[in-house]
């Protein structure tokens, strides 16, 4: 070659590299973006459903929800077994700060990320040309978009209200999702306020969502319905009205702090919003009524066995994660239970006699012993714990010490001596554990009756619609009616007795649903509860007999700063607006 | 005096004028017996004498008493007087530093004489003999401003962690060097593929001046690599072969059943739980008598051997003739793991750890005409690493939870394995999982390719020439893993003498089950073109200019949820000129600059421009200095300022944009439930943001005097500013997270340097090199918010500086008494602050500072402690001697100013077994007794305050040192008359690494290396020890 020709070759090359060299892309054309999400063309609004299930998602399922623990073993009704400090150990016992929070619980940040989530949702979702309709017990036909957004708001409140019995009032963040340089110096609204926006988001949604039974349960069972939307308006009033926000909120350091931690006086027409909105639901909404069998209504959806009970749950699946994770020990293979949570005799004593009547009434039929206390009691009391000789995979339990459910070692295991029962399938009887369905039922209709039949007592006293909720609950649950046709209750209470007894069939009835958590919180007797230890029973056996001791199992002195919790530190510290909870 | 030197020149005059003539023959070798090519012999005082032939052969007539200069470039200069001998054979011993040593530098070489920037560089040669694999690894102590800590012993991945003159990115990712190997980018882990027999020579670039050219990925310093060429010559073979035995640095010492047993009821009762052995427990632990009811198992002597193997081969083949030439070489790298073989006749597959490694390098240069060289480099790395499956063996040993020293026996007496029947998990004893479980392995192929060619233009200009590269390499990584979940282990009742298989686990062996995916596939294809231009202006004015096109695209193959697809390449595209300007070697200026981008950025921010200028003076080379000074040979002075970036940041690779990730959803219906894709919004995206920029200044000295002693120091000061750095200052409340921000500001100086000294004794050369580096960084901004203390502010402290509670003690008893007394003093304050936690502290637990004095000791009260776990120091002191065929280097490593601690299973009582250290635990006895005290009270409460992981405090955090025998190389030339004809040279060497290692540490029993506030689960550091033998053909 010639030379000239080889300088010609090899510049040649190179011109060829260079004019090769524009081929960046313009935009990252593989990932997703704001546009493909809320599509102008998809007119089935496939991606922007998919939007409307994260959101969803963010609800959280309270099966062993909190560091593998129910949240009502923060409480007196039971305890963590887990040998390890675990995060409701923290809860019980307040070994949390600002800094240090409780993982799982103390959820600031997820449930303002929902509510961002949501304003997305509801700002976007316009373009979306979703021609679908459905038809709810207002109007026949109603653009699907509409419920959509409906469903969005209602989440919406949802997170709000998850934030308000947490922490007292919060921020209501711009209905327009923040960009980056907004001002986020963004103060906390009154509980007032908080209280009124989700109250009115809750009325204004109200008639575009779907309402319960659902036209098609096999494709939109889970959605938000009308009927989700009132129970938890009926929820957020009763909260509202309720001592801590209401009679007497927590002492305050600062000013500034008392229209946050609740209202700056009392008013007892709260009470009458509360009861208002219980009444209109239970009138509003005949579908609803107590179920034959309590002890299902957490094992099946609204559609199935016609399951009347429930109003709105998040969705579970099918497993046997629930009796793995409480199950009682002393079983191997598909039957491996971890015992993780032990229920007290705080709780076990809570249950009544068969007769309605509390366990040392000396004016019921039946006498309690120590040594036989699980006969002829509230017929509850077994769905909800497993004791000393219940039967439980055809087996009948030994949960004394070093029996084959409480074997000695330091193992995880009951510290109580008892093991959860409610939730789980009915595998009294059964060889092993199937796989079951394990929704979280978030509110049912017993919830909507006790709440009426509280508020209505604090407004106005005792009434009949009051002992009719507690007769009917107790009457489902097989309690003996007795002669007078009261299942046990003294039909002469004042409002102070009244009060005492709707609070017990509450935790009873509701036992391990996340509701005694934040009622003795509300009730603000959450100091009066823990200056007793939570107790379990030591079975000693000696020979054939079996020897009841009661034994503490944990204590804690409740103070008063704990009903709120602390806003994160790192919150207070990046916005000088953001006032600390008292005490924190 | 004057008369003695005149007496004795006359004598000389006499000898020399009856000098009779030799006809001599001789040989010029390397120290380490490569024979010499091209080495210049002369008389002294004059011009004349010859050089040596392709076989570093001479032959010369010389009078006796005649002195002959031999001088070859990179080796010191030997002056030798002809005696009467007929034959000469000279070692000539490489020069640390000599005035014309040639280093890489980015794109090129450059002589040190006439260098501006800071650079520091090491010849290959020195590194081949250490008996590690990773290239890394090898360069411990040797280079200034070179940091490195190497985070495990595994074998295939003990590569270190390194970084160039300590850190200054707040970014986690961005602080690692750009590694550059024949002018083409690689990757960590490609580094660690490279056998150092492939390679030439390494340098370090340091500054702005050296760095500059690679721009935007500049900013962490360079490690450049050069490999291997053939040079003219007859064709020579080399082969190697070396094996040894690696052992771990520390070898961790336990509790015997009897110890721990003693221990584990003291902290029961501690914690006022029921003692769990009886007294007939710790006799029947103590005398052994029971060995199958109450085991006592070394189970780290029972898993681990004393020493495993390693090899190394190596074969390479250079040589060429003038149009032709090429350098060949291959090699195998096996080394071992440490855990013994258990397979059985139910087993047959090899769950060890072990590491093999096949390299192969062909570099071909071509002539093809006078004026137009081509080149072609191909190399191919196959690598595999196993392990056992599911079994990480150094982390379960460890962990107490998992197995004790009581727990099982290693077999039952009828031959089958046992499983831990008193833990949690009963998983089967150790050994039965590594024999049962299975193994993983990795597979790797690396390849790469390079083309180029250069064509002189001097057509056109004198000294103008082009040059067009194409580099492609691919990585392409598999695993298989054979796994087999049941297999029948049984707990065996001493007393009953019955056995009770697993409750999970079943009487017959299962299958292997065999999996595999494909871990990473990387191509990434690299163009480059420059123009050259050297000229001579006058004489004097040496000119010498550069400007190149590099453009490169990396494409990753991913598995994610949308499946395994190739991703959109990553693209790099920029411009390089470089101007040096040279007068006499005396001043010298260089100009570097480059114009690149990636496209990590948005539109308007990919291209930065970052210029850098070199100054150098050498006052050695004025006249009068020369004449004043002649002992002084080189005293240059050197500055150099410029900027620099970096690309990296975490996160999302568009951070310009806001992604929408997707997953798994909720699911809706009864039934049937219907799975949708959900759809969340990622991180906003950041349309402003671009590279992180680091301004660099440096200020030299080198010195070089008496032919013997040279100096190098450097001074730096680092700016690095608008690093990509997720705010901290943004509530929760936005909803969402936000991408990085250029925003982080740090600073980082320091200084480091060598000394070296050469000398000859009688025939002894000896050589001593000390390697200093210095580096300190610290937070200027940092977008942090305003804390409600000042000591929990990170801004102004260093990089990784930890945070924790301040030991101050611990407990007594009196302060026990005072808390359930009401813990108040006199005037109403709390009398002793207690930690906000359920555990009541009782006497003997560790006592903190109370920061904010509140009584209370919890997350307030977390101030800086210790210091960043990179070493902020570190030294390497190297002695040679060689004498004859002998040859000696000791190489001492040591690293100082930082802190570690160990956590969890690694200290922890009841997370980890229990240690010596536990024995010196805080007990009321001990303490009354005065005996010494490193440990606090024993709890079995695994977060209460003397949890390392819930409180982690000065009191775990130790405030290390360490000094390294890192290794010694012995080697020994067997004279040339001992060897057969056919074989052309042999040496024989033995090396050692990790010899020996110092620590001012007792608490842990873990490498100084290891990675802070880790368990202490990796797999130990090795000490390595090897023979091998060297042979020219």
């Amino acid at each position: 070659m010639k030379l000239k020709k080889k300088f010609a070759f090899i510049g040649l090359i190179i011109i060829l590299v260079l004019s090769s060299c524009n081929d960046y892309e313009k935009y990252p054309i593989e990932q997703y973006t704001i546009d493909y999400v809320f599509s102008t063309t998809d007119s089935l609004g496939v991606n922007a459903k998919g939007y409307l299930d994260a959101i969803y998602a963010i609800m959280y399922n309270g099966h062993n929800r909190v560091g593998g623990d129910y949240l009502d073993a923060a409480t007196d009704d039971a305890l963590s077994s887990s040998l390890k400090e675990s995060s409701v150990q923290n809860l019980f016992s307040g070994g949390y700060t600002s800094i240090s929070l409780i993982g799982g619980e103390m959820e600031w940040g997820r449930y303002y990320a929902g509510i961002r989530k949501a304003n997305t949702l509801i700002n976007h979702i316009d373009v979306v040309p979703l021609m679908k309709t459905f038809k709810n017990n207002v109007e026949d036909s109603i653009p699907l978009k509409r419920a959509w957004k409906a469903e969005t708001r209602f989440l919406r409140a949802y997170f709000y209200f998850e934030l308000i019995k947490r922490y007292g009032g919060v921020p209501i963040v711009s209905e327009t999702p923040y960009k980056l340089g907004d001002d986020l110096e963004i103060p906390r609204n009154t509980f007032g306020q908080c209280i009124d926006y989700i109250v009115s988001e809750l009325d204004t949604i109200k008639d575009s969502l779907r309402s319960i039974p659902i036209a098609d349960v096999n494709s939109d069972g889970h959605v938000v319905t009308q009927e989700a939307a009132m129970a938890l308006k009926c929820r957020v009033l009763l909260y509202a009205a309720s001592p801590l926000f209401n009679e007497r909120p927590i002492a305050t350091d600062k000013d500034a702090q008392k229209p946050l931690v609740g209202y700056e006086s009392y008013d007892v027409e709260r009470w009458k919003r509360a009861a208002d909105a219980a009444k209109q639901f239970i009138d509003a909404y005949p579908y609803f009524s107590l179920s034959i069998n309590s002890s299902t209504v957490f094992l099946n959806d609204y559609g199935m066995n016609n399951n009347k009970e429930v109003i709105f749950f998040r969705q579970g699946s099918k497993n046997t994660q629930i009796e793995y994770n409480n199950g009682p020990l002393g079983f191997s293979g598909n039957n491996l239970g971890l015992g993780r949570t032990s229920p007290t005799q705080n709780l076990v004593d809570a249950f009544p006699m068969k007769d309605g009547k509390a366990i040392n009434d000396p004016t019921s039929k039946y006498t309690y012993s120590l040594s036989d206390m699980y006969k002829n009691r509230d017929p509850r009391l077994e769905q909800t714990v497993l004791h000393n000789g219940s039967k439980w995979l055809n087996t009948v339990l030994e949960t004394f010490e070093g029996g084959a459910n409480n074997p000695a070692g330091a193992t995880q295991k009951t510290k109580t001596s008892y093991y959860l029962r409610k939730f789980m399938g009915g595998f009294e009887s059964q060889a092993s554990y199937a796989e079951q369905l394990h929704n979280w039922v978030m509110f049912r209709y017993p919830e909507l009756l006790l709440n009426y039949a509280e508020a209505i007592n604090e407004y106005a006293g005792p009434s009949e619609p009051v002992y009719k909720v507690l007769k009917d609950l107790r009457k489902r649950d097989k309690i003996e009616a007795g002669t007078n046709a009261m299942y046990g209750l003294n039909p002469s209470m004042n409002k102070d007795e009244m009060r005492v007894a709707i609070q017990n069939e509450r935790r009873i009835e509701m036992a391990f649903e996340e509701q005694r958590y934040w009622d003795i919180r509300r009730w603000r007797i959450a100091e009066e509860i823990f200056t007793k230890p939570l107790q379990g029973l030591s079975i000693v056996k000696d020979g054939a007999t079996l020897n009841f001791n009661v034994i503490t199992v944990a204590s804690t002195n409740f103070e008063t700063k704990r009903y709120l919790y602390p806003i994160p530190y790192s919150e207070v510290v990046k916005n000088s607006k953001m006032i600390q909870n008292p005490k924190w | 005096m004057k008369r003695l030197i005149l007496f004795i020149i006359c004598i000389q005059f006499v000898v020399l004028t009856f000098a009779q003539q030799v006809q001599l023959n001789g040989k010029v070798r390397s120290t380490d017996g490569d024979e010499l090519i091209g080495v210049s012999i002369r008389f002294e005082g004059t011009s004349k004498g010859t050089i040596t032939d392709l076989d570093g052969n001479f032959k010369l007539t010389a009078n006796v008493g005649d002195k002959l200069i031999f001088t070859y470039v990179g080796f010191k200069k030997e002056t030798v007087v002809v005696t009467g001998q007929p034959v000469l054979n000279m070692k000539l011993v490489p020069d640390q530093a000599g005035l014309d040593e040639v280093v890489v530098v980015g794109y090129g070489k450059a002589k040190r004489i006439s260098m501006t920037g800071a650079v520091s560089a090491i010849n290959a040669r020195e590194l081949r003999n250490i008996p590690t694999s990773s290239v890394q690894n090898a360069l411990y102590g040797k280079l200034p401003g070179f940091f490195t800590q190497q985070r495990s012993g595994q074998p295939g991945k003990d590569a270190s962690d390194f970084f160039i003159r300590g850190v200054s990115s707040l970014n986690s990712e961005g602080n690692k060097p750009l590694i550059i190997v024949d002018d083409v980018q690689y990757s960590y882990d490609q580094l660690q593929q490279i056998n150092m027999n492939e390679i030439e020579s390494i340098s370090i670039l340091k500054d702005a001046s050296t760095t500059a050219i690679y721009g935007i990925k500049g900013a962490n310093g360079v490690l450049v690599v050069k490999t291997r060429r053939g040079v003219e010559g007859k064709t020579k073979i080399t082969a190697r072969y070396e094996v040894g035995i690696q052992m771990p640095v520390i070898t961790p010492r336990f509790l015997d059943s009897y110890q721990t047993a003693t221990l584990v009821n003291e902290a029961y009762k501690n914690d006022g739980l029921n003692q769990i052995f009886t007294d007939e427990d710790l006799r029947l632990f103590q005398t052994g008598e029971d060995p199958y009811g109450h085991p006592n198992v070394n189970w780290n002597d029972e898993i681990f051997k004393k020493y495993a193997y390693q090899q190394n081969a190596n074969v390479d083949i250079s040589g060429g003739s003038k149009n032709l030439q090429y350098f060949i070489t291959a090699g195998i790298f096996s080394q071992n793991g440490l855990v013994k073989d258990f397979s059985d006749s139910f087993n047959e597959v090899n769950t060890n750890y072990f590491y093999r490694r096949f390299n192969y390098r062909t570099n071909l240069d071509f002539n093809v005409t006078k004026t137009l060289n081509l080149r072609l480099d191909m190399s191919t790395r196959f690598m595999n690493i196993n392990e056992p499956r599911s079994v990480n063996a150094v982390g379960e040993m460890n962990d107490f939870s998992k197995m004790r020293p009581y727990s099982a026996p290693v077999l039952n007496p009828n031959g089958t394995y046992a499983y831990i029947y008193d833990t949690d998990d009963k998983n089967p004893t150790l050994n039965a999982r590594l024999a049962n479980e299975g193994y993983k392995r990795s597979r790797r192929f690396d390849s790469n390719i390079l083309f180029s060619a250069n064509q002189k233009l001097d057509f056109l200009a004198k000294g103008l020439s082009t040059s067009f590269r194409v580099a492609y390499s691919s990585i392409d990584e598999n695993y298989r893993q054979a796994a087999r979940y049941s297999y029948p282990t049984y707990h065996y009742d001493s007393k009953t003498e019955k056995y009770t298989i697993h409750p999970d686990k079943n009487y017959a062996y299962g299958n292997y089950a065999i999996n595999g995916d494909q871990v990473q596939s990387i191509k990434d294809l690299n163009l480059q073109a420059y123009l050259n231009y050297e000229t001579i202006i006058k004489e004097d004015h040496n000119l010498k200019l550069m400007l190149l096109y590099n453009r490169q695209s990396r494409t990753v193959d991913k598995n994610d949820y949308e499946g395994a697809a190739a991703q959109v390449p990553a693209n790099f595209e920029g411009y390089t000129s470089t101007i040096g300007y040279n007068y006499k070697d005396k001043y010298m200026a260089d100009l570097n600059m480059a114009y690149n981008g990636t496209d990590r950025f948005g539109k308007n921010n990919r291209y930065g421009f970052f210029p850098a200028i070199g100054l150098g003076y050498s006052i050695s080379k004025e006249k009068f200095f020369e004449e004043s000074l002649p002992e002084i040979q080189l005293l240059k002075f050197r500055t150099s300022y410029g900027l620099v970036g970096s690309d990296v940041a975490p996160g999302n690779r568009y951070l310009y944009k806001q992604v929408y990730e997707r997953g798994s959803g909720y699911n809706f219906g009864e039934a049937n439930e219907k799975t949708y894709d959900s759809y969340r919004e990622g991180a906003l995206g950041n349309e402003f943001v671009t590279w992180e920029k680091a301004r660099k200044f440096d200020v030299g000295i080198d010195l070089n005097m008496f032919d013997k002693l040279s100096l190098t120091v450097d001074y730096f000061y680092d700016y690095r500013y608008d690093q990509l750095v997720v705010k901290q200052d943004i509530p929760l409340i936005l909803g969402i997270g936000v991408s990085p921000e250029n925003i982080a500001k740090t600073s980082n100086s320091g200084f480091d340097g060598q000394i070296g000294y050469q000398t000859k004794i009688g025939s002894v050369n000896f050589n001593t090199n000390f390697v200093f580096s210095y580096a300190k960084n610290k937070v200027i901004y940092k977008a942090e918010a305003e804390q409600r203390y000042a000591w929990l502010a990170e801004t102004g402290k260093p990089i990784g500086q930890p945070f924790g509670y301040t030991f101050v003690g611990y407990y007594s008893q009196d302060d026990i008494n005072m808390i359930k007394s009401g813990n108040l003093t006199t005037d109403g304050k709390v009398a002793v602050a207690i930690p906000n936690t359920d555990v009541p502290v009782q006497a003997g637990d560790l006592k903190y500072k109370d920061l904010n004095t509140d009584g209370i000791i919890n997350d307030y009260d977390k101030g800086a402690i210790g210091k960043p776990n990179l070493p902020s120091t570190t030294l390497g002191w190297s002695f040679g001697a060689q004498y004859k065929g002998f040859s000696a280097n000791l190489l001492f490593q040591g690293s100082f100013d930082y802190s570690f601690s160990v956590v969890g299973t690694g200290i922890e009582s009841f997370k980890s077994q229990f240690q010596p250290v536990h024995l010196n635990r805080w007990t009321q006895e001990r303490a009354d007794n005065g005996e010494p005290i490193e440990f606090p009270r024993l709890t079995r409460n695994p977060s209460s305050v003397n949890s390392a992981e819930a409180y982690m405090s000065d009191f775990w955090l130790v405030n290390a040192l360490y000094v390294r025998l890192k290794t010694v190389d012995l080697s020994y030339q067997i004279p040339d008359k001992l060897l057969p004809s056919s074989i052309g040279s042999a040496r024989l060497y033995m090396n050692a690494y990790n010899l020996f290692t110092l620590t001012n540490y007792s608490k842990y029993q873990q490498d100084p290396e290891i990675r802070s506030n880790s368990a202490g689960d990796a797999y130990m550091n090795q000490r390595v020890i090897i023979i091998g033998v060297q042979m020219n053909l």
